[in-house]
């Protein structure tokens, strides 16, 4: 028999919209399984499931593409996924402005293709373009190797329509590329993990599409040169795209060739025709001083192929079980953490892959963790985090086997501004039912 | 806040001197009469005392000592803002952050550094210049302007377009929160866990907190610079040419546009070559690369032509540049010349929408029986119209603000927005409901609560007053000062 609050979702979204009990099976979060999983058509729909939920405290997890599902700490319960897949139109787009409002169920390939039929992009390459939404990549701040020249989600987001957790539908920033009227809520959405609200509609900055787009995968001996090859080019006057360098583990999750010896550097440059070819020629000349072994040109598919390749690197280096971890450290701190985060590994005997967009200083360090004691990946993972924090850096577990999370948190320890966010939480969630539990410090 | 007796302001005044030091309390009303606005001398507020901290402890330290006598206290930088949001609305204290000017710290390697928020914007330029860097934002009072100004306005500035306002800059900042409380928020270091607190900080028109350290990124200097001058025979060709050379694949550093009574006082005062009788110029920048320049310079110029520039000027070298820039950025003292004063408005706009928006502009100064002149960065739509004016005819002041909101209300119905880079401070806060519902300003008012929950901290200021809530059909919610009948609003 539907529970009386079945019946009141269904009456809202329509029933065909509602999920419960065993159908639920593919919103599962983190091994728990969720009462109710609600496919709302409108952002009125949104907002009367919001109200819904909050009258009956129902916990509330915001569901884009589901490919960031496993961040964060483990939910107590998962109570409504609340999944944004139909809230997918292409608003608005007019190139004259470089602007395009987006509802946030669409996902990045769906936008970037009826963008690029008009020559134009949004400039952020998350992994899993073709089911990550825009939702949630706002959300989870994803982003990708062209951060290192175009930002990430806080610099491409202008404008948001969110809902808050009392089903209030609240505006901020604008359609304009230039706004400064009353406090960025944009900037606060970003990152935010669905805790403060549900965005149901973006608008962001777009950018020609260059005429000319390419990757340089230049090869080095050594991880060491390697990252003297990414400083060398940070203090010249070239302009990457992208500056990624990764391991040869990381390496092998795009030529399959396992366990190679060697790091790359990935260099996307994009521009004019004669911008690029200068580049190309440019950065080989100055890699050369740095111990380059190999470099290959690739352009068209086979760049896409290889980008979209490394991207999933993460999830494909050990398919059989892994742990993820995001460093946020000094571009020049990079190779050599990323050094001793192979040490580290190689000691406790486990497998690790690690890669970098090395001009930003963000690393992703993997950790093969099939048929590993959970006890010994948490205690890895664990000692990375202490190497990074002493470096001055901030670690956070992406992903993890259950097992692990239960042994290691998964964000580092607060530092004392986390009391602001815990206000802002309590200011606009005050019943906690917007993703509970899974942020920074509890949030 | 009730008026301080004599007596309570000569201990409060003895206090702080013994926290800061002999020469650091002013509190003759001669001397407060300096701080009594910003460039924006519409407003003017007198505050109890204007104090010269050199430390962030200092800062903490008269915070503190505001709270404890539930003083408002209010940051101020080079006092070059023009919304009126470091005046001390309902009196107490300005904090002035000028004592605190230096470079920290400059890390060439990781590109940023780290500055005090009294440092003035172009002061760090020339301190990474010698080393080929520079900082991006680049607001036209950048010789005076300070850093702790531009992260309380998230100040842009012509060369935006390309780089991005200054929010797109900041990486960290030590602020003392609205308590006193010292905390980092962000750091050297991109993704900090947690909400984006920067990026919330940065804009908030100094009613967060007080930054008293700044992580900044520095850029390396462009290869090669690259000026065109575009000279149209009406002003909608201008418009049209900005969004011709977008459509043509490129962004250029800055798109600025002068229009023609501009270009007439520029010339009368200053004589930068531009052509008196041309109904609009847009001055279009180009920088990056050596290589390929010379195609992007011939693409910008092709779109010039074809959108019917009748003169394409390419400065042939840098003293040519200076000088096409000169005109651009002598604008506001060249209406100095021409009027006895002038209001700067700032509004944006979808830049498809220039050449309705213009016209109407000029409509709406014009019905006034007002002048206004032109001069803003087209490339992203951030209109400046300047309405000259003479303050001692009686009435004109009040036709110019009433122009003013139109013009507002004219950026609202196109899409747009009240403030690109000036921020709403006491001009425009009755004007928000334009732009946001009830519910988007209890959103921000909930953000501010959360760091400012007693609301001294620059009190009065973005929020519209009750009378606007009422125009507007909004629930207005009373500042925590005067629910406890401590203040009024005027």
């Amino acid at each position: 028999m539907p529970s009386p609050l079945s019946q009141r979702l269904a009456e809202i979204v329509g029933a065909p919209h509602v999920l419960t009990g065993a159908a639920c099976a593919p919103y599962v979060v983190e091994g728990r399984s969720p009462d109710f999983a609600v496919f709302p058509g409108s952002k009125d729909e949104v907002a009367a499931v919001l109200a819904m939920a909050a009258d009956s405290g129902v916990p509330v997890t915001p569901w884009g593409g589901g490919t960031r599902m496993g961040l964060g700490s483990p939910p107590a319960h998962p109570g409504l996924v609340l999944r944004l897949g139909r809230l997918a139109r292409l608003v608005e787009h007019e190139p004259g402005d470089l602007t395009a409002t987006v509802g946030a169920g669409m996902t990045l390939e769906t936008l970037q293709a009826a963008l690029g039929r008009r020559g134009q992009w949004l400039s952020l390459d998350p992994p899993e373009a073709a089911r990550a939404t825009m939702g949630g990549i706002l959300a989870s701040n994803a982003s990708g190797p062209r951060r290192h020249l175009y930002g990430t989600a806080r610099d491409l987001l202008i404008g948001l329509t969110m809902v808050l957790a009392d089903g209030t539908v609240v505006r901020g920033g604008g359609k304009v590329v230039k706004n400064v009227a009353g406090y960025d809520l944009p900037k606060l959405a970003v990152g935010s993990f669905g805790t403060l609200g549900v965005i149901v509609e973006a608008t962001v900055k777009l950018r020609p599409r260059p005429d000319c787009d390419r990757l340089v995968i230049a090869r080095f001996q050594t991880l060491a040169e390697a990252g003297s090859g990414a400083r060398a080019v940070m203090a010249s006057d070239l302009i990457p795209s992208a500056l990624d360098l990764a391991d040869a583990e990381a390496l092998s999750a795009r030529d399959g060739a396992a366990g190679s010896d060697g790091a790359a550097l990935l260099v996307g440059v994009d521009g004019l025709a004669e911008q690029v070819d200068w580049q190309c020629a440019e950065l080989i000349r100055l890699l050369k001083d740095c111990g380059l072994s190999d470099w290959r040109l690739l352009d068209g598919e086979e760049r896409d192929q290889a980008w979209r390749l490394l991207g999933r690197m993460a999830l494909t280096v050990f398919p059989e079980g892994s742990a993820g971890m995001s460093w946020g450290v000094l571009p020049t701190q990079v190779a050599e953490l990323m050094e001793q985060g192979r040490e580290i590994a190689r000691r406790s005997g486990l497998r690790a892959a690690l890669s970098a967009h090395a001009g930003v200083g963000i690393v992703s360090a993997v950790l093969g963790a099939a048929g590993a004691e959970a006890r010994r990946v948490a205690e890895t993972l664990a000692e990375w985090r202490a190497l990074v924090n002493a470096s001055g850096g901030h670690a956070l577990v992406e992903w993890a086997p259950l097992a692990v999370k239960e042994r290691i948190s998964v964000w580092d320890t607060p530092d004392p501004a986390h009391r602001i966010m815990k206000q802002i939480k309590a200011e606009l969630d005050p019943r906690g039912i917007l993703n509970p539990g899974r942020f920074v410090g509890g949030i | 806040m009730a008026a301080l007796t004599e007596a309570r302001k000569q201990s409060l005044r003895r206090e702080m001197e013994a926290l800061l030091g002999p020469g650091s309390v002013l509190s003759d009303p001669d001397e407060l009469m300096v701080y009594e606005s910003d460039g924006l001398t519409l407003f003017r507020a007198l505050a109890d005392f204007v104090v010269f901290p050199r430390t962030a402890e200092h800062v903490s330290a008269l915070v503190r000592l505001s709270q404890r006598e539930g003083m408002p206290f209010v940051a101020r930088g080079a006092g070059t803002g023009l919304s009126g949001g470091c005046l001390p609305a309902e009196g107490g204290l300005v904090i002035s952050l000028m004592r605190m000017h230096r470079v920290l710290e400059v890390d060439y390697d990781n590109q940023l550094a780290v500055v005090e928020p009294g440092c003035v914007n172009l002061h760090l330029s020339w301190a990474v210049g010698p080393r080929g860097f520079y900082y991006a934002p680049d607001p036209s009072s950048q010789q005076a302007c300070t850093l702790g100004g531009n992260i309380a306005n998230n100040s842009g500035g012509p060369h935006t377009l390309k780089y991005g306002v200054t929010t797109n800059h900041v990486l960290g900042l030590e602020v003392v929160l609205p308590d006193g409380e010292i905390v980092w928020l962000g750091g050297k270091r991109r993704d900090p866990q947690g909400y984006d607190l920067v990026g919330l900080f940065v804009g908030s028109e100094g009613t967060f907190g007080i930054a008293t350290k700044i992580v900044v990124r520095i850029l390396r200097q462009p290869q090669a610079v690259r000026t065109v001058l575009a000279v149209f025979d009406e002003i909608d060709q201008a418009s049209e040419a900005v969004s011709a050379i977008i459509a043509r694949g490129l962004i250029p550093a800055a798109m600025e546009m002068i229009d023609q009574l501009t270009i007439q006082a520029v010339e009368d005062a200053f004589g930068c070559g531009y052509p008196r009788d041309a109904a609009a110029a847009l001055l279009i920048e180009m920088d990056g690369l050596a290589a390929g320049m010379d195609e992007q310079a011939a693409r910008v110029v092709a779109a010039c032509r074809e959108t019917g520039a009748r003169e394409v000027r390419l400065a042939r070298d840098e003293a040519e540049r200076q000088l096409l820039w000169k005109g651009r950025k002598s604008a506001f003292g060249a209406y100095g010349r021409i009027s006895p004063a002038y209001l700067v408005m700032d509004g944006v706009i979808p830049r498809t929408k220039l050449p309705q928006v213009l016209r109407r502009v000029n409509e709406i100064v014009a019905a006034r029986g007002l002048r206004v002149g032109n001069v803003f960065h087209a490339g992203d739509g951030n209109l400046h119209p300047n309405i000259l004016y003479d303050p001692r005819k009686p009435g004109e002041e009040e036709r110019v603000v009433a122009a003013g909101g139109e013009i507002l209300k004219v950026c609202a119905e196109v899409g747009g927005s009240i403030s690109g880079e000036h921020g709403i401070g006491l001009e425009k806060m009755d004007y928000m409901p334009l732009v946001f519902s009830g519910a988007d300003l209890d959103c921000m008012a909930a953000v501010k609560r959360a760091f400012n929950p007693t609301g001294l901290c620059n009190p009065g200021k973005i929020f519209p007053s009750r009378k606007a809530c009422a125009e507007a059909g909004l629930a207005y919610r009373p500042h925590p000062l005067e629910e406890k009948g401590l203040a009024q609003r005027f």
